[in-house]
């Protein structure tokens, strides 16, 4: 699904941000990334999101090789990827309901295919009385939940989460967590950045730490619950 | 729009793009600039018309002038050489029409020189006699002035070329100028235009970035903003335009009513057909909104990794 080999990450001429990175994301696989602040996650996760690319390496996505596919190519395979992100802010004069579409008018769907499965998924994160509301009037949990609404709605090969959880209270994480378990059994492939050592020692899956750009180590973690 | 559309705020693909509320002052820039547009296109076609008009008055005619004799009977004198000079006339092939203008019209014609004092009336003006060349027919001036001083020795014939040749000359000039301020106002309309579709898609990189990003393909995000500009740009110079319509027809009006236009000039509203014409200003700075926008999104994208 998600394939790294010596991936090295600088922005313009600073130092390099991520070093020599390897590792494979599994088709279907549940992955944590983790490390302090400044190791480099959030550079990893525009890397595989295809916001940025490499400065060397090789990235490897759903079976096609980045250095070498054509420009073309990309918004088919963006389209794949649900993305929970801080960079990926919400369209301000949208309403929730129309940012959650969006990924499906990009794909090409009618509403009437897709409302009845928005209003499903806004109420089941406990927006359904606010589908109409715009951003600015939400608070940002509520904007966190729209967010992470619009990244699963399509159902994505591949679902990546900057700090998910970070601004909702500890029910409402819980809930966001088993919709990305319940997303994940369905066979998407689940990444999640998180400082939450909790969140990551409750949930069965892989954890990949990251320290000064580097991964220092790949473990399976407990499963307790999922 | 759906029922179910209407019930959670969901809005027709074309508006993903915002409408600016800051985009009204910009709108008005280019109703303005195309009121301007508009008002030069119209003048050019008034300019030209006038430079034809002008042309067609005067070829094809000759008018011959029969001065008063010095000495004699000058009324008698007078007839005679009329009478001669109008043989010659009608004896000079392609000569269609030959009039000799009346008393009352060679007095009109001196009006505006000397007025309505009857300080004339004693007074022996020439004869003028206007003659109409067939349609196609050149006159040999020379020739025909040898023949009527043989006829009609106080005879002068004036085939208009030298007013005719700087009545040219002015419209000519009155043209070019109204053909060189349109080509300024289509240069500063679309110089505007583009600047403020290219200052409004700076306000919207964010959003260009982030549609990029969720795997919008260029084409489609380039749809949406451009269709965006192109339906406020046609509005705002379709406003423009009809202003600029609307006050050509009222200069119209003002004849119609009793105010008359400056004598010499033409008449400075615009026929139908005209009026069609300036259709092509709104179609222009639409087309140009249009062009710019796409380009400018295209180049944004295109810088997006």
């Amino acid at each position: 699904m998600v394939r790294f080999e010596n991936v090295g990450m600088r922005y313009g001429s600073g130092p390099e941000v991520l070093r020599d990175v390897s590792f494979l994301l599994a088709q279907g696989s549940f992955t944590f990334l983790t490390g302090l602040s400044g190791a480099g996650k959030t550079t990893l996760l525009k890397l595989i999101c295809l916001a940025e690319p490499p400065s060397r390496g090789l990235i490897t996505l759903f079976g096609e090789e980045l250095a070498t596919a054509r420009r073309g190519e990309l918004p088919a395979l963006r389209r794949r990827i649900g993305v929970v992100f801080q960079d990926f802010p919400l369209l301000s004069h949208l309403s929730a309901y129309d940012n959650v579409a969006l990924p499906l008018r990009l794909a090409g769907k009618r509403e009437a295919d897709y409302h009845r499965d928005v209003r499903e998924l806004l109420s089941w994160v406990g927006l359904g009385d606010r589908m109409t509301s715009k951003p600015a009037t939400l608070s940002g949990g509520e904007q966190q939940r729209v967010a992470i609404a619009r990244a699963v709605v399509a159902r994505p090969d591949l679902l990546i989460a900057d700090e998910p959880t970070g601004n909702v209270d500890p029910e409402m994480g819980a809930k966001l967590i088993r919709l990305f378990a319940e997303l994940n059994r369905l066979g998407t492939t689940v990444l999640i950045a998180t400082h939450d050592r909790m969140l990551v020692e409750e949930t069965r899956g892989r954890e990949i730490r990251l320290v000064e750009g580097q991964v220092m180590e790949m473990r399976q973690t407990a499963a307790r619950s999922a | 729009m759906s029922d179910t559309g209407k019930k959670t705020g969901m809005i027709a693909a074309r508006t993903i793009m915002p409408r600016d509320k800051g985009a009204a002052p910009l709108d008005f820039v280019i109703a303005v600039m195309a009121l301007l547009a508009a008002l030069a296109l119209g003048s050019s076609m008034i300019a030209s018309r006038a430079a034809e008009g002008w042309q067609s008055g005067l070829s094809g005619r000759v008018t011959v002038q029969v001065l008063p004799p010095e000495t004699g009977d000058v009324q008698a004198g007078l007839d005679a050489e009329v009478r001669s000079a109008l043989s010659v006339l009608h004896a000079t092939p392609g000569v269609a029409q030959v009039r000799v203008l009346s008393d009352g019209e060679i007095a009109a014609l001196v009006e505006p020189w000397i007025g309505k004092s009857g300080v004339v009336a004693g007074i022996p003006l020439p004869r003028l006699i206007d003659a109409t060349l067939a349609p196609g027919e050149a006159m040999d001036t020379a020739a025909l002035q040898a023949r009527l001083e043989a006829a009609a020795p106080h005879a002068v014939v004036d085939d208009h070329r030298r007013w005719m040749s700087r009545l040219q000359g002015l419209a000519d000039t009155v043209r070019y100028a109204a053909y060189g301020i349109l080509l300024l106002i289509a240069g500063a309309t679309a110089a505007v235009v583009m600047l403020s579709t290219r200052a409004g898609l700076d306000a919207h990189h964010d959003m260009v970035a982030l549609l990029h990003q969720m795997g919008a393909r260029a084409g489609f995000i380039a749809r949406n903003i451009e269709w965006h500009y192109f339906s406020s740009a046609l509005l705002a110079s379709l406003a423009g335009t009809v202003a600029a319509a609307l006050l050509f027809t009222g200069i119209g009006s003002l004849a119609i009513v009793g105010v008359d236009a400056v004598p010499f000039l033409p008449p400075l509203s615009l026929t139908l057909s005209e009026l069609a014409w300036l259709a092509a200003v709104p179609a222009v700075i639409a087309g140009i909104a249009w062009t710019t926008a796409r380009l400018s999104v295209l180049s944004v994208v295109r810088a997006i990794y």
